[in-house]
C-alpha cells in the first residue's frame, strides 16, 4: 500500500463511489422480512441468513462494486503484467453464483488497492470510476432524473454546502447530464414515525435543527439557480416544520418526501398545507439511518468481507490509517419519460479520513 | 374482436380453395409492415384494458335470469349518445372536481355473443402514476354508461359465462328455438351469435372444417348427491335435423363430463385484457417473452368459471372451453386419422397458451423453445427472404400454418399493401395467451404486445387492481432486467395446472428460481483507459447447468408473495416474489403517497387473493352455490340459484351499501368492500 500513502493527507473531498447499471432492488423492508434479501439484484445478493441490516441497498451495491472491481482491476492489471500471481482464485465464480463475497483475505488474494482504486483531486475513488463509461443511455433529456442527498450525522455542519456541490457534480458527471430533474435533501434527526399520523407530525415538530437545515437549503437554492436542479425538495419535514421552513427559505421546495409505514395515514393537516403550497407530497422507503456508524470500516476494512483499503493495526496489514467518518451519501435514479423503465440507479458516499494522532 | 369489415362472406368448401392465396397476401402485407415498422424507436409506454360484460335481464319480481340479446339496440342507443362523457355517470369528489370529465367517452364494441359487451377507455393510458387511478373510476364509468343505455331490467356484469347458457328451456330473451342452421347446436340458437356476418361464418366454418361440431366437454364437479357415473341429462340423442347431430351419438358426449357442442359456449366467456405499447421491436419482443410465463399464474389467480350450463364443473377457468370451441382442426391434424388432405398434426387448437418465444434475447436458451413446433416452412423462408430474423420468422410462420376462417370474396381481387386485413385475418383467428401485435399498416402506432388469459373479475375494483398490477410488473421486467425464462412446454403444463379447482390454493406451478442476471451487466468495456484486454474480457463465462435446475415447481402464493412470506418449502431457495419486486419497483419511483396509498391497495388485494386470505370469484361462486337452500348437492344449478347468484353479482357490481348487503362477501374481498 505504499504508494498510498501520500493520501494519508486526504482531505474532505474524499469520495469513495458505487455505481450500478442496472437498479439495484430497493432496501428498507420492514425488519420482519427476510426478503430483506433481495437487495440488489445478481451477484451481491448476500445468502447467508440473519444478514438483514436496514439499508441492505446501499451496503450491498457498495460491496458488489467493491468485489467485481478488484476482481476485473486484477484481472487487467495480470494481463498488463503477463504475470498471473495477481490473478484472484475463483473469486469470479463466486460472484457469478450469487455469493460475491468470496474475497480470500487470508490467501492474499485480493488486489493491491492501487490497482481498483483511484486519486483525482486529492480524493480516493473506491473503486476507481471508469468516466469514459458515464452516461445514459438516450440523451438526458429523455430522463426524470432524481437525486437524494443524505446528510449523515457525522458531517460537520458547515461543509453541507460544499458536499452538495461536490455530491451533486459527481451524479452529473456519472449520468453526463447538465442537469438533475428533482433534488431532495434528507437531514439526519428527522423521522415520521409515530403510533398514529398526528402523533407523528407532533414529534417531527420538534426533531432537527431548524437553523442549520436552513443554512443547508440555501446552498441548495443555490445549486437551483444555477440551473443544476429544476426542483428541489425536502424530506421528512412535518406540517409544523414546513410550516415554520417555508416562511423563511427564497426558493419554496416543490417536494417533500415522507417515508411513513403506511402511507395511509399521512397526517390531513400536511395534506392540506402541501395542496395549498402545491408542495407535492412523496412516498419514498429510504432508511432513515442510511449508512450505519460503522459501516463504512467494516466494507473498507481488512476483515473478511471488507475490501482492505483500511489497515488493520492487530496484524500490522498495510493500508490507510485513521479513522472513516461518513460525511454524506447521495442516490440517483434515472427513469425513461414516458415509460417508466428505472434504467439507471446508484449512489455515492462520502467519507472523511481522520488521522489518528 | 378485430374490424369488421362488410362482404360477401366464402362458406368453408369456397373459403378452402382461397386459403393460401389469403397466406400469401397476409405474409406480403406483414412484411410490409416489417419493414416499415422494423425501426420504430422510443414510443411511449401506452396502455389499454378491455372489459367485456354479460347483459342480463333480472328483476326482484321475475323468478328467472337471462341474457339479453338486445346488444345491437344497446350500441346503437350508446353511438347515438354524443354526450356520453358528460353523462350523469362522471364520479364527483368530495372537492367538486369530476376527473373523468375531459377525458374522451369510453368505446364499446360489440363482440361474439349477442349477450356481450366490450368496452375500451376513450384514449390509452399512459404511465403516470396518478393515471392509474384513473382506471378504476373509468372502469366504473363504463359500467355505469352501459347500464344507462339498456333497459330498467337489463344490467352489464362481469361474470366471465352466464351459469345457465345452453340449459334446457328459456335462457335468453328473447328466446328462440335450438338447432339452426349455422350452429346447429342442439343447446343454443344461432340468434345467441352476433348477426353479423362475420361471426355465424366464423362458427359455420370452423364447425364445416372440422368435420362436425366442436366439443366442448367439461368435467363435472362430483358433489354428495351427484350420480356417478354422470351423464349429462340435458343432452339430445333422438334429434335428427342435421347430419352433426350424429356427433352424440358416436360418443362427442362421454360420461361424467358437461357437453357443450358450440362456439358460444367459448367465445361467449368475458375475460380482461390488457395491451401494452413497447417502446421498439426489441422491447416488445422481450415482453412477451417475459410475461408468457406469468400467464397461467395470472389465470389462477382470477378464476372466475366454476359453473358451465346449468352445472357445477370440477374446474374453474374458462381457457381450455374457449380452447375447444374453436378448435377448427381436422380429424387428420388432431392425429386420430393418418394424413391425407391435411399437411401437418397440429397439437394445439387455435386458441391456446404460447408455442413459442420470440424474442432475440441472450437468455433466452435453445433447450426453452418446444423442438416439436409446428411451423410451415415455406413461409418461414418468404419472410427470411423479406428480411425477417429467424425467431420473429418462426413465430409468424408457426401462426401461418392455420387457415383463415372467414374470407370476405370482395377482399381476394387487389393486394392491398396499404392495409393489414389480410395478414391480421391470419394473426387475430390465433387466440394464444399473448398476441405480439405489429404496427397497423399506417404506422401510427407502435409494437404491441397483448396479454390474454386473465378472467374478468366481478368488481370494477378488482379488474382494475389486476390491471394497474400487470402494468407495474412489466415496468419491474423492464427496469430490473427481470428473466422469467422456463422451457415453453412447462408453461403449456402451468396452464392445465390453472384449471384445477382452487389451484391457487392447493397446486403448484412451474417458475424460475433466479430472476436476476446470473452476472451483473458489465460495469467496464473498453474504456480509454483501460488496456488491451478489456475489462469485460476478465472474467469467464458464468457456467450454464441444466436447464431443470433454473426452475422448480412454486405456489401461486410463493410467485406472487415470495417465499418469506408465503412460507416456502422445505430445503427450497428464497424467491423474491412479484410483489415486492413491483414494490421495490415502486421504491425507486416518484411517487405521490396518495397514489402510493391506492396502489398498495390494489396490491394488497393481489396479495391475499395469491395467499387464500381473499377467495377467487370460482371459489366464492361455489359457495354460494353450495349455501343455497335449493341446492341438492347434486352439481345442479337450477334456475333459481342462478337467480339469486346473478343478483348478488349485480349488487356487488354496483359496489356502494349495495355491495355490503351481500352476505359472504367478505371471502371475496375483504375490507376491500366499497
Amino acid at each position: 500500500m505504499d504508494s498510498l500513502d501520500h493520501l494519508k493527507t486526504w482531505t474532505a473531498a474524499s469520495a469513495f463511489g458505487s455505481s450500478g447499471q442496472r437498479a439495484p432492488l430497493s432496501a428498507c423492508r420492514s425488519a420482519s422480512q427476510e426478503n430483506g434479501n433481495i437487495v440488489s439484484g445478481g451477484p451481491s445478493i448476500i445468502r447467508k441468513p440473519g444478514a438483514y441490516r436496514s439499508n441492505l441497498e446501499l451496503t450491498n451495491s457498495l460491496r458488489s462494486n467493491f468485489v467485481a472491481a478488484q476482481e476485473d482491476y486484477a484481472a487487467i492489471a495480470a494481463a498488463d503484467h503477463n504475470n498471473n500471481n495477481h490473478q484472484t482464485n475463483g473469486a469470479a465464480n463466486g460472484a457469478a453464483n450469487g455469493n460475491g463475497l468470496h474475497v480470500d483475505t487470508e490467501r492474499g488474494g485480493r488486489p493491491p488497492a492501487e490497482v481498483w482504486t483511484a486519486t483525482e483531486d486529492g480524493a480516493l475513488f473506491v473503486p476507481r470510476i471508469d468516466w469514459s463509461q458515464a452516461g445514459l443511455q438516450e440523451e438526458p433529456a429523455q430522463y426524470d432524473i432524481t437525486v437524494k442527498l443524505f446528510f449523515l450525522e457525522t458531517e460537520a455542519v458547515a461543509k453541507r454546502a460544499q458536499h452538495a456541490k461536490e455530491a451533486l457534480d459527481l451524479v452529473l458527471r456519472e449520468l453526463d447530464a447538465p442537469a438533475v430533474d428533482l433534488l431532495i435533501v434528507s437531514f439526519p434527526g428527522m423521522s415520521f414515525e409515530g403510533d398514529c399520523e398526528w402523533e407523528a407530525d407532533r414529534k417531527n415538530a420538534t426533531q432537527g435543527n431548524d437553523e442549520e437545515e436552513l443554512a443547508a437549503w440555501a446552498a441548495i437554492e443555490q445549486l437551483h439557480l444555477a440551473g443544476l436542479a429544476k426542483k428541489i425538495g425536502l424530506a421528512e419535514f412535518g406540517t409544523e416544520k414546513l410550516d415554520r421552513f417555508l416562511k423563511k427559505v427564497q426558493v419554496r421546495p416543490a417536494v417533500n418526501q415522507i417515508n411513513i409505514k403506511n402511507c395511509c395515514n399521512v397526517p390531513p393537516p400536511l395534506l392540506k398545507l402541501a395542496k395549498e403550497q402545491s408542495i407535492e407530497l412523496l412516498a419514498h422507503s429510504d432508511c432513515l439511518d442510511i449508512l450505519p456508524k460503522g459501516t463504512l470500516r467494516e466494507l473498507l476494512g481488512p476483515g473478511l468481507g471488507g475490501a482492505g483499503i483500511l489497515a488493520d493495526p492487530e496484524k500490522g496489514t498495510g493500508g490507510l490509517q485513521g479513522d472513516l467518518a461518513p460525511q454524506w451519501v447521495v442516490k440517483y435514479t434515472a427513469v425513461v419519460r414516458d415509460r417508466g423503465v428505472i434504467e439507471n440507479k446508484g449512489y455515492f458516499a462520502g467519507a472523511e479520513l481522520v488521522e489518528e494522532a | 374482436m378485430g374490424l369488421l369489415a362488410l362482404g360477401t362472406a366464402l362458406d368453408w368448401p369456397d373459403a378452402k380453395t382461397k386459403a393460401g392465396q389469403v397466406r400469401a397476401w397476409g405474409i406480403k402485407q406483414l412484411l410490409e409492415i416489417w419493414n416499415k415498422a422494423k425501426g420504430k424507436e422510443r414510443d411511449a409506454m401506452l396502455w389499454g384494458d378491455e372489459v367485456e360484460y354479460l347483459v342480463v335481464t333480472y328483476s326482484k319480481d321475475d323468478p328467472k335470469v337471462l341474457l339479453s340479446l338486445r346488444q345491437a339496440d344497446i350500441l346503437a342507443a350508446l353511438a347515438s349518445d354524443k354526450k356520453l362523457s358528460t353523462a350523469g355517470c362522471n364520479p364527483v369528489l368530495p372537492d367538486g372536481s369530476q376527473p373523468l370529465a375531459n377525458d374522451p367517452p369510453p368505446v364499446f364494441h360489440p363482440e361474439f355473443g349477442r349477450f356481450m359487451l366490450e368496452t375500451t377507455p376513450g384514449k390509452p393510458w399512459g404511465i403516470e402514476f396518478k393515471e392509474l387511478l384513473n382506471v378504476e373510476p373509468n372502469m366504473k364509468l363504463r359500467r355505469c354508461i352501459a347500464k344507462d343505455h339498456m333497459l330498467p331490467n337489463e344490467f352489464p356484469i362481469t361474470l366471465t359465462t352466464f351459469p345457465r347458457l345452453g340449459s334446457p328451456g328459456v335462457f335468453t330473451e328473447p328466446s328462440y328455438p335450438v338447432s339452426g342452421p349455422k350452429l346447429r347446436s342442439q343447446f343454443v340458437p344461432d340468434e345467441i351469435a352476433n348477426p353479423h356476418i362475420r361471426f355465424p361464418t366464423l362458427a359455420a366454418n370452423i364447425r364445416s372444417r372440422r368435420g362436425r361440431k366442436v366439443q366442448v366437454n367439461v368435467p363435472v364437479f362430483r358433489d354428495e348427491n351427484t350420480p356417478w357415473p354422470w351423464k349429462d341429462p340435458t343432452v339430445n340423442y333422438d334429434l335428427h335435423q342435421w347430419p352433426e347431430d350424429d356427433d352424440v351419438r358416436n360418443g362427442a358426449a362421454p360420461d361424467n363430463f358437461i357437453h357443450m357442442d358450440a362456439m358460444a359456449f367459448g367465445m361467449g366467456s368475458c375475460c380482461l385484457q390488457i395491451t401494452f405499447q413497447a417502446k421498439n421491436l426489441n422491447e416488445g419482443r422481450q415482453m412477451y417473452d417475459q410475461l408468457s410465463p406469468l400467464g397461467p399464474i395470472l389465470l389462477a389467480l382470477t378464476a372466475a368459471t366454476p359453473i358451465y350450463k346449468g352445472f357445477l364443473a370440477d374446474t374453474d377457468v374458462r381457457w381450455n372451453q374457449i380452447s375447444k370451441a374453436v378448435d377448427d382442426r381436422t380429424p387428420e391434424e388432431l392425429g386420430e386419422k393418418p394424413l391425407k388432405t391435411s399437411r401437418w398434426r397440429i397439437p394445439k387448437s387455435r386458441y391456446a397458451s404460447n408455442s413459442t418465444y420470440i424474442s432475440e434475447d441472450s437468455r433466452l436458451r435453445p433447450e426453452y423453445l418446444d423442438p416439436n413446433l409446428v411451423i410451415d416452412p415455406e413461409i418461414k423462408q418468404q419472410l427470411l427472404d423479406g428480411g425477417m430474423d429467424d425467431r420473429l420468422a418462426t413465430h409468424f410462420a408457426h401462426l401461418f400454418i392455420r387457415d383463415p376462417i372467414v374470407i370476405f370474396n370482395e377482399d381476394l381481387e387487389v393486394l392491398d399493401l396499404s392495409k393489414t386485413d389480410h395478414f391480421e385475418n391470419i394473426q387475430s383467428t390465433n387466440w394464444q395467451h399473448m398476441r405480439f401485435k405489429p404496427p397497423p399498416a399506417d404506422n401510427s402506432i407502435g409494437w404491441r404486445v397483448e396479454f390474454r388469459p386473465m378472467e374478468i373479475q366481478i368488481t370494477d375494483f378488482e379488474n382494475a387492481a389486476f390491471s394497474v398490477f400487470m402494468v407495474l410488473i412489466t415496468r419491474a421486467i423492464l427496469s430490473f432486467d427481470l428473466n422469467f425464462y422456463i422451457p415453453i412446454t412447462r408453461v403449456d403444463e402451468n396452464m392445465e395446472t390453472a384449471h384445477k379447482r382452487d389451484a391457487v390454493l392447493n397446486d403448484k406451478f412451474w417458475f424460475r428460481r433466479n430472476l436476476f442476471p446470473a452476472q451483473r451487466a458489465a460495469r467496464g468495456g473498453s474504456g480509454a483507459s483501460s488496456p488491451a484486454g478489456s475489462r469485460t474480457n476478465s472474467r469467464p463465462p458464468s457456467p450454464i447447468g441444466p436447464v431443470e435446475d433454473e426452475y422448480r415447481l412454486m405456489s401461486v402464493n410463493e410467485i406472487i408473495n415470495g417465499t418469506a412470506y408465503a412460507g416456502g418449502s422445505e430445503g427450497e431457495d428464497e424467491f423474491p416474489g412479484l410483489i415486492p419486486l413491483v414494490e421495490s419497483y415502486l421504491d425507486s419511483v416518484n411517487v405521490d403517497v396518495t397514489t402510493r396509498c391506492q396502489l398498495a391497495t390494489y396490491l394488497d388485494l393481489i396479495r391475499k387473493r395469491a395467499s387464500g386470505e381473499l377467495w377467487t370469484a370460482a371459489r366464492w361462486i361455489r359457495k354460494v352455490v353450495a349455501e343455497h337452500p335449493e341446492y341438492k348437492k347434486d352439481s345442479v344449478v337450477s334456475e333459481e340459484i342462478t337467480k339469486d347468484l346473478v343478483g348478488k353479482v349485480i349488487s356487488i357490481g354496483e359496489g356502494g351499501e349495495a355491495a355490503k348487503g351481500v352476505k359472504g362477501l367478505e371471502d371475496l374481498l375483504g375490507w376491500f368492500v366499497r
